[in-house]
Parts: structure tokens; sequence; C-alpha cells
């Protein structure tokens, strides 16, 4: 019953085209993906299910000279939030329970938005165990929410020192532009002190742990057994040179003051305690840091974080009168047979006053009074240029190049100075104040106790530095870190009649004689920086033991009045107590096996 | 050797054995896909014991006298329709879809019911002996009789299903001998609809081919203005439609046009589906060693998803090899539906080629990422009791044709 066009043969031919067609390009198709693109689908297929868990290294730890620990590690939970995951309405019971201000995770992810939404961020840090308790309770609901074990930085010792330990932060997105390969965002990296100084030793590599991961991100099982995983590689512990007991006597000498100390070790140019104060608590660094904190921090009028002991600049007073007395007599202007007399001031175009009538000085004495008349007059001796010369030689006005981030470096005038000042003419009487270390003149206390290293050491020693070296994880033996020499070059002579005279300050008849030991011949020079802005500057700079000097000093209290009264006693705590930390316990310095150029 | 031939002459080997091995492989992708997945483990046991009660419907179906089809085509197609409009009334949403009709712990999905039903259905009123298919009458009958089931499948909403019901109802047009222009007629407005879908340029292109058509077919202009004019209003319509459709199924017409816009939302399966199968290669990664599938990348992937666990475990062989097969059956089933000299059985033949063939090209289409992601299974192989048994018994018809092929000739 089949009509002509029923089912015809043609109709046929088409059906069976249509069938052979499709599979055709159906069978192409798999022959494109499966053969042809198998590579790229295959590498989609590996990105999709092997995830790479960073695996943070230990950063290295901090070591006194004497291998006490000063700065550790600790375990400390860290909350994350993934916001491809996340559900902001948990912001408020998250931010509730962490114990972070309302809007701080809103701004954080949005701070966030520029890295991939599958990127766990990091909300805080260091949370408190009973966090982590609740979070395991209530995980179910907590979606995009979970926690890593991380470690932070520990003080153990109790030692503060924030300015020269410094501290770690999450890293910048300018920083991670530039080093995108190393770090990846909530990586926390050094941010101040040796922490940024040293962040590429201290730091380690990271590793990574293969896993598989299903769609839902949950981890299924390792990826080879473990066998692709690269463990990660603790960072370089350092040796500072840091005493750990002169630090610690130091901080607290500084408590309720306002100024700097640094003690070095003449010969090398070791920094055995460093104090800027006020300073602040690094534990409120190592985890979350509240803006309230950061807040009270950086409105403090007294700056806290401001490293006063590299960064500060004030006239240097009369521990600057070494510095003349030394020219003069490596010049050979003056000898110790050379006097002059006081008569309470001096007179060049006006009346420059001495604190007391010293009557005939030589330059002993003159040191030994601190008479400002033996002084001013001497400078004109010297020439201005020549006397920039010898405090150039001594450091002044240049940056010391320690490995401590920040450094100013201060004023040291010569004639040009003047003259672009105030002309050609310039009115020479000036030159009578910079004597006596007043004036333009502005150095460090990093600067000044570089100088009585110098001195206490007859010219020679080397750039100021707090890490002395590292340790070489597979040897276990300490890497020194070698720093550059400086050489005054001025005669042992000039040193000799100097450091006598700087004994005297203590032991003579000085302005610093409330601060004598029965058993350490210190040695010493008080200084008071005049402050148009208010009270004086204390300062103190000295050394001991007089014989064969194994610490020298500079110490700074601002706004306090005369430097023998208020800066001496602090220098003597920290000179005893460094001196003493030789008794007892013996030294244990592990085996030197290299050294490393710096500079 | 007797004996076997008269088994051949009966039960047609080429019919079975390839739908048996399609099944196999079906297992296979369903137990690969669900033996890590707590909550489908349980798919593997069922779809054994839908097999077991599919196989039996097949041979029951392939055992029945073949007049019984004829006189049963117009009930069955009102008890077909019963039943959409009770899943419509009482039916289960599951994904989005009220398509499942539950007893105990059963589902059920109608609509598969309805595809047979209809293609019988339409055979019988075009089998008649005074139809005329380029007759106005009898093409609008017949798309009346394929369209109310549409209507009540899109009502779930499954446009999948909607979309086979249409190809069928077409294949079974141009099998009874429509004309071109009758069948330009009867394409025209869904040519313009679906291009309306795309946007005003593809709208406006399509319209303008349209009456290039009309001016080439040179009938008179009355008659062409009325097909331009229903052309035009099915392209509005199918806009307004598409502006109706659930939100989830536009998102999926939109990331059939570009999958990367929302490589987590609608275009999702499409590109994870695509990693699988051309992370396979040649060989394949090997049975439950697939990581896409083991991982479960791939949201319900034993169901219309399950040629990607062929693609990925069994590689470029295992495909090509399932793709052979069921090109083997689809010309065995032609070559039946040619030699079928009755009209009803023939046009039955060639609607159940049509539907297997449909399900095959739009779900393989959307699994290597040339058709958009339209929720229909691949038969045999795709997890789902209905759809396998309803397979099962079309292919049961099929194969009772040729036992009794003879009678017809």
């Amino acid at each position: 019953m089949k009509t002509e066009k029923f089912g015809s043969l043609k109709r046929r031919a088409i059906i069976y085209a249509l069938i052979i067609g499709s599979v055709i390009v159906l069978a192409g198709r798999l022959f494109q993906m499966q053969i042809l693109q198998r590579i790229e689908y295959d590498m989609k297929a590996t990105d999709n299910s092997i995830k790479s868990i960073e695996l943070q290294p230990l950063r290295g730890v901090f070591y006194d000279r004497n291998y006490k620990v000063l700065v550790s590690n600790v375990p400390a939970y860290t909350i994350r939030v993934t916001p491809a995951y996340y559900d902001t309405s948990l912001n408020k019971i998250l931010e509730t329970v962490i114990g972070t201000e309302p809007g701080y995770i809103k701004t954080l992810l949005q701070k966030n938005k520029i890295y991939s939404k599958f990127l766990p961020v990091k909300v805080r840090r260091g949370v408190d165990f009973r966090v982590i308790a609740w979070f395991e309770e209530n995980s179910e609901h907590l979606t995009g929410v979970d926690y890593i074990i991380e470690m932070q930085r520990f003080y153990p010792e109790g030692i503060i020192a924030s300015h020269t330990f410094g501290y770690t932060k999450e890293i910048s997105p300018e920083q991670l532009a530039k080093e995108k390969e190393i770090y990846k965002p909530g990586d926390y990296v050094g941010h101040s002190g040796i922490e940024k100084t040293y962040e590429k030793l201290i730091s380690g590599t990271k590793g990574y742990k293969y896993v598989l991961v299903d769609s839902r991100q949950r981890q299924i099982s390792r990826y080879h057994d473990g066998k692709e995983d690269l463990q990660p590689v603790k960072g370089n512990d350092l040796v500072l040179s840091l005493e750990a007991s002169a630090q610690r006597v130091a901080e607290e000498e500084f408590k309720g003051k306002r100024g700097a100390l640094v003690a070095i070790e003449p010969s090398s140019g070791e920094i055995l305690a460093m104090v800027s104060s006020p300073d602040y608590d690094l534990n409120r660094f190592s985890y979350y840091t509240p803006k309230t904190f950061l807040d009270s921090i950086y409105s403090d009028p007294f700056t806290p974080l401001f490293n006063r002991a590299t960064m500060s600049i004030h006239p240097p007073g009369s521990t600057f009168k070494m510095l003349s007395a030394l020219a003069a007599l490596d010049m050979g202007i003056i000898t110790t047979s050379y006097t002059s007399t006081c008569g309470g001031g001096f007179t060049f175009g006006r009346f420059f006053k001495c604190h007391g009538n010293h009557g005939t000085v030589n330059v002993v004495t003159a040191i030994e009074k601190s008479c400002n008349s033996f002084f001013y007059r001497l400078i004109y001796k010297i020439g201005i240029d020549k006397w920039k010369e010898y405090a150039t030689k001594f450091g002044f006005g240049n940056l010391t190049g320690s490995d401590l981030t920040e450094e100013v470096p201060g004023l040291i005038p010569d004639e040009n100075y003047y003259k672009k000042r105030y002309g050609e003419n310039w009115p020479r009487s000036i030159m009578a104040s910079l004597g006596i270390g007043q004036g333009e003149v502005s150095v460090t206390p990093l600067q000044l106790a570089l100088y009585a290293s110098l001195i206490a050491n007859d010219g020679k020693s080397k750039t100021p530095h707090v890490v002395r070296g590292y340790i070489d994880d597979n040897t276990e033996k300490l890497v020194s870190l070698e720093y550059k020499e400086i050489n005054t070059g001025v005669s042992q002579s000039a040193f000799d009649i100097v450091k006598h005279a700087m004994y005297l300050v203590v032991n003579g008849h000085g302005t610093a004689t409330h601060i004598k030991l029965p058993d350490i011949a210190i040695c010493g020079k008080t200084g008071t920086a005049q402050n148009p802005h208010g009270k004086d500057h204390a300062w103190f700079i000295g050394f001991a033991p007089y014989e064969n000097p194994k610490i020298a000093i500079a110490v700074l209290v601002e706004n306090i009045g005369f430097g023998g009264t208020h800066a001496a006693p602090i220098a003597k705590k920290v000179i005893q107590a460094y001196l003493n930390s030789f008794k007892g316990e013996g030294k244990t310095f592990k085996d030197e096996v290299a050294v490393v150029k710096v500079n | 050797m007797r004996i076997d031939y008269n088994i051949k002459d009966k039960f047609d080997f080429g019919l079975f054995l390839p739908a048996l091995i399609l099944f196999g492989f079906g297992l296979l992708a369903i137990y690969s896909s669900t033996v890590n997945n707590s909550f489908a483990q349980e798919n593997f046991q069922r779809q054994l014991v839908w097999g077991a009660f599919a196989f039996i419907v097949f041979f029951i179906t392939y055992s029945l006298p073949t007049n019984i089809f004829k006189s049963f085509a117009i009930p069955g197609y009102l008890i077909s329709l019963l039943l959409l409009l009770a899943v419509l009334a009482i039916g289960r949403q599951i994904s989005g879809s009220k398509s499942w009709l539950v007893i105990g712990s059963m589902g059920f999905q109608p609509s598969e019911i309805a595809k047979i039903a209809t293609i019988m259905a339409i055979a019988a009123y075009l089998s008649r002996n005074n139809s005329n298919i380029d007759s106005f009458k009898d093409i609008l009958i017949t798309l009346a009789i394929g369209v109310t089931p549409v209507l009540l499948i899109l009502l779930e909403p499954d446009m999948g299903t909607s979309i086979v019901f249409m190809g069928v109802i077409l294949i079974m047009f141009f099998w009874k001998g429509i004309s071109s222009f009758s069948l330009f007629v009867v394409l025209s407005p869904a040519f313009v609809a679906v291009a309306a879908i795309f946007g005003t340029i593809y709208f406006i292109v399509a319209l303008a081919l349209v009456i290039v058509l009309l001016v080439t077919f040179k009938k008179d202009l009355f008659f062409s203005a009325s097909i331009f004019a229903i052309g035009l209003s099915s392209g509005f319509f199918a806009d307004y439609v598409y502006h109706a459709l659930s939100p989830h199924q536009q998102k999926r017409i939109q990331s059939f046009l570009d999958p990367n816009a929302d490589p987590l939302g609608a275009g999702y399966n499409t590109i994870q589906a695509k990693v699988a199968i051309g992370s396979g290669g040649l060989t394949g990664k090997g049975f439950l060693a697939g990581n896409q599938t083991q991982l479960q990348f791939i949201p319900e992937q034993w169901t219309d998803f399950a040629f990607c666990v062929i693609g990925e475990e069994f590689g470029f062989i295992g495909s090509i090899i399932v793709i052979s097969i069921f090109l083997i059956l689809f010309l065995r089933i032609l070559k039946l539906t040619y030699n079928t000299k009755d009209e009803f059985l023939s046009l039955v033949s060639v609607g159940i080629l049509s539907v297997y063939l449909i399900h095959f090209i739009i779900n393989l289409g959307m699994v290597v990422g040339i058709l958009p992601v339209i929720g229909i299974p691949l038969p045999f192989i795709s997890y789902g009791g209905s759809s396998l048994l309803v397979n099962m018994f079309m292919l049961g018809i099929v194969a009772n044709l040729y036992r009794t092929r003879k009678n017809y000739t």
C-alpha cells in the first residue's frame, strides 16, 4: 500500500546520510579532543584534581652572642576565609568570635579582591584555642572558613629590642608584584629591623604537599603517596651580636625615659645592646594587630616606631671635645704641654661662656673638666675644614653602613656649608660653638657609639652591626659575616692622651665621677645637647675597661638636663651587666667555619 | 546448524547484541562514577534491576502478536496524555523539573512513555488509507497529535524531551513522504523561532531566508504571505517563551554560546565533561582510574554525562567502539524500516530510530561541547529506569517486526 514517496530509497539514503554524518562529526570531535588536544585537557584535569598545599618554612631563630634564644617561633592558629565559598553574612559572628573590630572582614576581603577568589585570605592570626573549638563545633555552618596552623614569632627572653628585631607583616601588594615567584598573598615578610634586612636569609624556602582533591576541594588522598612532595627548608638561624643581659638592663633602665643607647664591642663593631625608647611590644605585631593599637602607636607624640638610636639627630655637646683634641694632637698643633687659661669664657666677636672658671688647663684637664674655653680656642687653631675631615674619619656626617634598616647621616658643617648659608663673610664666631659640639653639628647615637669604639680601640673598628652571622644548617656551625674595617689613621699617642683624659672624667676629678666603680675602670665623657625646644638632652659616651676595652657605649636621654647626672648611670649599669656576663657561664661560641663578605 | 539458522531467522542479534553491549558499557560507567559517591552508590544495583526488568519487557514485546500495536495505538496515546497531566498535578520535582511520577520508592517519567505512544498515534494516523501528507489537514492533525504531549512536557518544564519530540515528528513526516515545500512550511516557523532566540540580527536573517525560499517555491501570494506571517509570529513567540523559561534553562542556552563566561555556573558541566573526555587520550586512564570521574568533577555523571566516564577511562578507542555500536544499531533499524512494507509498522520503526538517533546526537553533542547542555540521556547507557525500560520496549517492537517481517512483505 506504499505511496510512491513513502519510505523511498532516496529518503532512506538521506536518513542514512544523517546517521553516518552525525557519527563522523562526533568521531572527528572525539579525535580532536582525545588525540590532538589531549595534552591540553590532561593538564586541565591535573590542575583540577591535584592541589599543591604550601608548607611554610620555619623562620630562622635569633640567638644572642652567647647562643641564648632571643626570637623563636611558636605554633599559632590562623583563621582563613575563602571568598569563593564564603558567605559574607557570617562576617558579624566571625568578627565577634575572633575579636576584631566590626567591618574588619569586609575591608579585608575588599582589599583581597585583586586576587583569585579561591585563594584563602588570612583573617586573623594567633587566635585563641577557644576560637578553634568553637569553629570545630560549628564548622558545617561556616562554609568557606577554615584554619591552619602557622608559626608566629615568640620572644622567650622577654627582651623587646623592638627596633632591632623588627616585625613581620602581611606582604604589601607592591612588594608582591615585585617578587611574585617567592611570595603569595597573605605571606608574612620582614617589615622592619633585622626581620627585614635579613628576610632572604631567614625566611627559608617554602615546601609543597600535593594532594588529590575532589570537585568540592575535599582532600581525597596524597598524590603519588607524597613522593613528589617538597619539604620546606627552614630559614637560617641568625647569631646576633647582642648580649642578652646587657640588652635587658638597657631596656629596664630606659623604662619611662626617652632616648637611645648603643653599646658596641670596639674591636669588632658588634653591637652589644641597642635601645630606642619608647619602644613597642613586638608580640602585638606577631599576629593580628588591632587597628586601635596601631592608631595609638601612630598617634603617640613620642613616636615609639621611630628608631632613635639610628634616626634621631642631636648636637653631640661636650662628647665632641675629644674629636677636636684628637685632631689637634694628631696634627701636631698641640701637645699635653700646651695650655690655655679658662677665665670662665672666651671672646670671639662676642663672649662664649664656660660653665666654670677652670684656670690654666691642658688638653687632659680640659676634657676631664669639660672646659669649654679650651675648645672654643682650639677649633680656630684646627680650622673648620680640617675639623670636618677628622669628624668624617670617625664616621660622622655619613651613614655608618650598619645592617639596621634605617639610618640618617647627621650633619658636620664645613666652610662651604656656612658660605652657602651666610655668604662669603660668614661670621667666624659660629665656629666656637662647633668646638664644644653645639650649633649645627648633629649626630646619631649610633655614630657616637662608633666614635666611642674608635677611641677605645685606638682608631680601629668595623662597621657597626647586629648580626654576627648565621648558622649553616648542614654543618651547624656559624658562618660569620665580614664587615668593613674602619681605620681613622690618627696617631696612637693622641689616643693615649685622650683615653687617659676620659679615664679621669670618671676616675679623676671629672664630670662623671659618680659612676666610678671599684672593679671596672670606666672611661667616659658627658655631654649636653642644647635643645631650643625644651629641656636639654643628656649624653654620655664611654668605654670600659680602660685597658683592653670590651665595650664602648653612647647614651642619650632626651629632655632631661645635664648628661653626667642622667645618661652616665645608665651607661655604667649596662657596662657592668655586659662585663659581668663574662663571669659565670663559659663562652660557648661555635666554631667559625666560613666568612661571608657584606658590603 | 539448522537450529542456529532458525533462531537467526526469528531473532535479530544485530538489534539485541548492540543494546546488550551498550547496556554493559552503561553499567561500567555507572559503577565507576558512583563507587566513590556515597549518595549514589545504590544506582549501580538499581540499574541492574531495571535492566533485568527492561530485558523482560523486551522479550515480552518481541513475542506479542504484531497487529496488537496498531490497535493499541490510540488508547495508548490517550493514556500517556493522562499520565502527563497527572505528573503536572501530582508529580515530584527533581532538579528543577516536575517530570516524575513516584510510586513507592520507584520514580517514573511519563514523558518517556509519551514518546512511543505519540509515535504509534502519529503512525496510525498517517497510515490511513486515504491519508495525504501534503494536505493541510493531515499536517495539522499530525502536528496536533505530536505537539499536545510536547506542550504538556514543556510545562514540566523539560525542554530536552520536547526537542526530541519535534525531531521525531519531523522524521516521521519525512518518511511518510512529505514534499519539500510542505516540509518547509512545517520547518520555517521552528527555524525562525530558533534564530529569534539567538538575537535580533539572526531573526531578521532567518526571515529574509524564508522570503527567498517562498519566492523560489512560487506559490500563490496569499499562501506565501500566511507562511511568512506564521514564521514572524513564531519568532516573537519563541522570544516570549525564552523569557518565560526558568532561569537555569536560559543560563544553559547562554552558556552554550560561551561556556567560559560562567565556568563555575552553567558552563561548568560542559567544561568538566570536555576535560574528562579529552584527558582520556587514546587508550583512556583505565577503569576506575579517571580523575575527573572518581573525584566527581561532573555532577550526576551517571545520568546525562555517563559518556564522559567512557571517554575518560576507556579513551578514544572505547569511545569509538561505543559510537560504532550505535552506528550498527541505527543502520540495522533503518534497514528493517525500509524493508517493512506495512506503513504503520515502518513509521513506528522510523519513529523509534529517530528517538534513538536524536538522543544520541544531542547527548553526545552536548558531552563533547558542540551542542548546548540539554538534559537528555544516552540510550541504553545513561542511568535511569524509565528511559531504559521504554528504550528496550521500543527495541522489542523493532525485534517483533523482524520476527514477523515475512508476513508483511
